[in-house]
């Protein structure tokens, strides 16, 4: 079984490439690698200048040219470290806590919904998945204050269940996980295990789970980044600055007040470190992404 | 293609006769697998959705106490709707949501189906680093995006003013009208681009051989191949991407915010969202925020449900 | 089967339904809920403290070592814009602080909306420690609802030596700033004078300087005056300016004012008190070139200022232990020694009068190292600040202003007809809320 991003083709396209190559294909060979580069290279051009900037001390950040790389990388480092006590390693770990422990869950919540509209049919099924679905389009800005009161009749605003336990439903996670489902658990293996006498919920731990595996860590990704990025409900909910995640860390940084200078040097510092973890996050777990769930390609 | 499983080995189960009797039935069972996700559901989307809806009838108004009495919740009926779709602020709102929609929509999915067709073929070069390169923005959160993006648009911060300056071409107005809304679409292209290649990509691996081979027989070219046999057979992806891009189209808001502060071009109601936001946080009218959600939400519905009944057969094929 | 996900559906509406009706009693502003004594309270209190100054943890912290049975937690909740709706949200749901910084123009808009309590009584013990014209800043309807903290009596700072370099004087009169517009203009269309006021917190302390002010209390009524002399004839000015193109017409304090500032393309700043903190933060290359003096006068002689931003804090209706609160906020914002913490650790410039006499002997900001004079010239404009009356709904005026003031100048339009369409826009949102406006 394939646990690259993306799966191989079962049968080869074409004759492998041959040591004899025709004048014209050599001609188009460049093409399209050059329209690539070009491609990657727009992408990169932000992600360089973060790199550069976060070099430049406060008086070089608006007097040198934006790719030079300045002499005030430490001088940075040191500074947002030491803002307010540290702070900035504070949200850095919060980040990982609602991200880690939402997404996880999460997956969890996905996988239970995503098998059971997926293996079973029964009444209302169909309704279920639709309406579940909906919510996708719902904007967060709506939701997001009366969630507020409702946290706070639970007693729970300002905590970091604020944060986490909107995070757990996430309705394109179950999408995800019943194509997925649908696809790779067979009817017959749940049907066998059935008649052999065990119980539903048995069935899903140790039959379906197991198969589930390679599109629950897409699920989780996807959702891990998603909250890792996500600004508005932790600015919301959150009014003490020790629980705030790096998204809403850094707003505060970039928007202390009127006739309050924004602090760009500590801000694009700080942008660059969180960055880093999502990238890593993204480069060495390629190959368990699978995102032809989500293109819709499997067929069951 | 799928990744089905060659071969199961049956699990190993205990069959115990007790296990029939207190075991879930098959019917109460996908009621029981779905349960935490429908809790989830309506404690965190139905009920704040529905008291949001509650809200937009209401209003806090001034009752007693004079110039600066406290100010108490009110029923005022339709009211806020009334005042909220008579706002020419609103449609000014959404006319420059479509104006920046129609850029940024089709430049992303264009690019990302022109990247991901690029990526198929197979005289590619350094294919695995670009793909990578292309993707790496998805791990960028919009604020931050934008706050880079800000800087490279600036007139004093650009490299790209220094080149056009050094050329003597002048300033490149990235930020005034009508620049902005390219600026801003440039920010969702970026953005989006690689998620929604990515997706196109595996679309396209998953295509069998074979069907490739009678095309091939046929003498057919690399762009006769690409229209006429990948993009019809990537259909659902296409769909897929077109209707998220939408709704997040949609629901723009955090970078034309985040852009405001950098330049006088964006209005506290730029976009349909910064008005909501303005309106609740700003101006303390949750519940005219809260109507403005709701004719939103309902509008962004409707285009949805009318997509999807449209496109549905391409998009979810024999599913059902 | 049926029964059952039948009574399922309607368990759930039912606990929907309940739901929404105990959050809808959460939008009830707990008014009157303040106990009928206040003693202070028998053991160790812990006091929430929410608020925006810089390294304000520290100033908290030497009062907690020094005050083990009144403790202060401070939180930097959010930033000045962004802390009243928060303090909104979370007063009404019952998770507030106990003190929260707010600035004076936001000040009635939380007093309207139910989270401020009235401490009249409570500041009686050190009245003295501010100017009658301070407190006028936090007073309501005769009652005081918050205790200053900082202020921001407008001044002008500039370059000195550019100026020098140009051949200006320093303009006694904004006639004079006018001619210095066109000087430089002529002499170098690169560089600006200033920056267009496109902020209603900018333009309105001109306006104050120019003896008005947009919102006036008259009894029960409120009269908004945005769209009337003195007003527009600000407007009028500013814009004529900006016709000469010698002013930079985007907001101040983005990179992209920063890196002009720090060029020296951009001459003057005209702002509160606390600015030269501000600019060494983002143009540290230009320290000692600066120089402060008081705002150009409309009339030769005159030495009016209004204000621009500057704060105070307030307790909560919600505290426990507002006897404490008090106590605490006489120390950080009242006396001498909270009053010099407040300036030389957090940068402000403090509205106390032990505040602003402690400064006299301190060393003048590193801006302007050359003026040595700086704290007596701040203190001589501080004590000509105009009277200043914040309406209920400022945030929506000065956002208002900013949109329609921009749409002015991108489109040629006249700024005035701009003010008299905010004029319009805030009686109407004043009206919507339930107040009556004098028409």
């Amino acid at each position: 079984m394939s646990t690259t991003l993306v799966s191989r083709r079962p049968v080869s396209r074409r004759p492998a490439r041959t040591g004899a190559a025709p004048s014209s294909r050599s001609r188009g060979k460049l093409g399209p690698t050059i329209v690539l580069l070009i491609g990657a290279f727009y992408c990169l051009i932000p992600i360089v200048w973060v790199i550069t900037a976060s070099s430049k001390s406060r008086s070089e950040l608006f007097s040198t040219f934006s790719f030079i790389p300045g002499s005030g990388f430490l001088d940075n480092l040191q500074s947002l470290s030491s803002y307010s006590g540290g702070i900035y390693w504070q949200w850095a770990l919060n980040s990982l806590i609602y991200a880690g422990g939402g997404a996880l869950v999460s997956t969890l919540v996905s996988a239970g919904a995503g098998y059971g509209l997926a293996k079973y049919r029964f009444r209302g099924r169909n309704f279920v998945f639709t309406v579940i679905l909906a919510g996708v389009m719902l904007p967060q800005i709506t939701l997001a204050i009366p969630q507020y009161l409702l946290m706070s009749k639970l007693g729970l605003a300002n905590s970091y269940w604020a944060v986490l336990l909107p995070t757990l439903i996430n309705p394109f996670g179950i999408y995800l996980a019943r194509i997925y489902a649908q696809a790779s658990v067979p009817d017959e293996t749940v049907e066998a295990a059935r008649i052999d006498g065990a119980s539903e919920f048995r069935i899903f731990r140790q039959v379906a789970l197991p198969i589930l595996v390679p599109g629950l860590v897409t699920v989780f990704m996807l959702q891990f980044i998603g909250i890792w990025n996500n600004f508005l409900l932790p600015f919301i909910m959150l009014s003490d600055d020790t629980k705030f995640p790096l998204t809403t860390g850094l707003y505060l940084l970039l928007n202390q007040g009127t006739g309050q200078p924004a602090l760009y040097s500590l801000a694009i510092m700080g942008a660059l470190l969180s960055i880093i973890p999502l990238v890593a996050l993204m480069l060495f777990l390629q190959r368990y992404w699978k995102l032809d769930l989500i293109s819709g390609s499997l067929k069951g | 293609m799928s990744s089905t499983v060659s071969s199961v080995r049956r699990p190993d189960v205990k069959v115990s006769p007790k296990a029939r009797k207190g075991s879930l039935q098959p019917r109460v069972a996908p009621w029981m697998f779905v349960a935490p996700a429908l809790a989830l559901f309506m404690a965190f989307l139905l009920i704040p959705i529905l008291y949001a809806v509650y809200l937009s009838f209401t209003r806090l108004k001034v009752t007693t106490g004079g110039a600066f009495g406290a100010r108490t919740q009110v029923f005022v009926g339709f009211d806020n709707y009334v005042l909220s779709l008579s706002d020419p602020e609103l449609l000014a709102s959404l006319r420059r949501l479509a104006t920046f929609g129609i850029i940024s929509v089709p430049l992303t999915l264009g690019l990302a189906l022109a990247f991901a067709l690029l990526l198929d073929l197979p005289q590619i070069r350094y294919g695995r680093f670009s793909r990578t390169a292309i993707f790496l923005p998805y791990a960028v959160p919009g604020v931050i995006a934008t706050l880079l993006w800000g800087f490279l648009y600036l007139p004093s911060t650009s490299p790209f003013n220094y080149v056009s300056r050094a050329l003597g071409l002048g300033d490149i107005n990235f930020l005034g009208l009508p620049g902005l809304y390219g600026s801003l679409a440039n920010i969702a292209v970026w953005g989006g681009l690689g998620f929604n290649m990515i997706v196109m990509y595996t679309a396209l691996r998953s295509i069998p051989g074979e069907i490739y081979e009678a095309a091939t027989i046929d003498g057919a070219n690399e762009w006769q191949v690409a229209w006429r046999i990948k993009i019809p057979l990537m259909t659902p992806a296409l769909v897929l991407t077109f209707l998220f891009s939408l709704i997040a189209t949609l629901q723009a808001y955090g970078e034309p915010q985040t852009l405001k502060s950098l330049t006088s071009t964006i209005s506290f109601t730029f976009f349909p969202l910064m008005k909501v936001y303005r309106d609740a946080f700003g101006n303390d009218d949750v519940a005219g925020a809260a109507a403005t959600s709701v004719v939103l939400a309902i509008g962004t519905l409707v285009i949805s449900l009318l997509l999807l009944r449209v496109l549905q057969r391409r998009a979810f094929g024999e599913e059902k | 089967m049926k029964i059952t996900r039948t009574t399922a559906a309607l368990a759930s509406l039912g606990i929907a339904a309940l739901t929404l009706a105990g959050c809808s009693s959460a939008g009830a502003s707990t008014e009157g809920s303040t106990s009928d004594t206040e003693t202070a309270a028998s053991g160790p209190v812990t006091l929430d403290y929410w608020g925006w100054a810089p390294n304000m943890q520290k100033v908290v912290d030497i009062w907690n070592k020094a005050n083990p049975s009144i403790q202060v937690k401070y939180t930097e909740a959010a930033g000045a814009s962004d802390l009243p709706p928060k303090l909104l949200s979370a007063e009404r749901a019952g998770n507030g602080p106990d003190v929260a910084q707010a600035e004076y123009q936001k000040l009635p808009s939380l007093v309207v909306g139910g989270v401020v309590k009235d401490i009249t009584d409570n500041v009686k013990s050190f009245k003295s420690e501010f100017t009658d014209s301070s407190w006028a800043s936090t007073t309501l309807n005769g009652a005081v609802y918050a205790v200053p903290q900082d202020a921001g009596p407008m001044m002008m700072f500039y370059r000195a030596d550019l100026f020098a370099k140009y051949g200006l004087d320093e303009p006694k009169t904004w006639a004079d700033f006018a001619t210095a517009a066109e000087k430089i203009h002529a002499a170098d269309p690169s560089v600006y004078l200033g920056t267009l006021p496109q902020d209603g917190g900018t333009f309105t302390g001109l306006v104050q300087q120019a003896g008005g002010n947009w919102w006036t209390a008259d009894g029960d009524k409120w009269k908004v005056s945005i769209g009337t002399s003195p007003s527009t004839d600000v407007a009028d000015y500013w814009q004529k300016l900006a016709k000469t193109g010698a002013l930079y017409t985007q907001p101040f304090l983005t990179p992209e004012w920063n890196k002009l500032v720090a060029d020296g393309k951009i001459l003057t700043w005209s702002a509160g008190v606390w600015a030269p903190g501000v600019i060494e933060s983002v143009a540290p290359d230009t320290a000692g070139k600066w120089a402060a003096a008081p705002l150009p006068q409309w009339k030769s002689g005159d030495v009016n200022t209004g204000f621009m931003g500057g704060s105070a804090v307030f307790i909560t209706k919600s505290s426990k232990h507002p006897v404490e609160s008090a106590k605490f906020l006489e120390w950080l914002n009242g006396s001498t020694e909270g009053s010099g913490y407040l300036a030389s650790i957090s940068n402000i410039y403090p509205a106390s009068i032990a505040g602003q006499a402690g400064l006299a002997s301190a060393s003048v900001p590193t801006l302007m190292s050359a003026q040595t004079d700086f704290y007596s010239i701040a203190a001589e404009v501080s004590a000509h600040t105009a009277k200043v009356t914040w309406g209920p709904n400022v945030q929506t005026a000065f956002d208002a202003f900013s949109d329609k003031l921009q749409a002015a100048q991108t489109g040629g339009t006249s700024f005035s007809d701009a003010l008299k369409t905010v004029q319009d826009l805030t009686v109407a949102d004043l009206e919507k809320n339930g107040f009556t406006v004098e028409r």
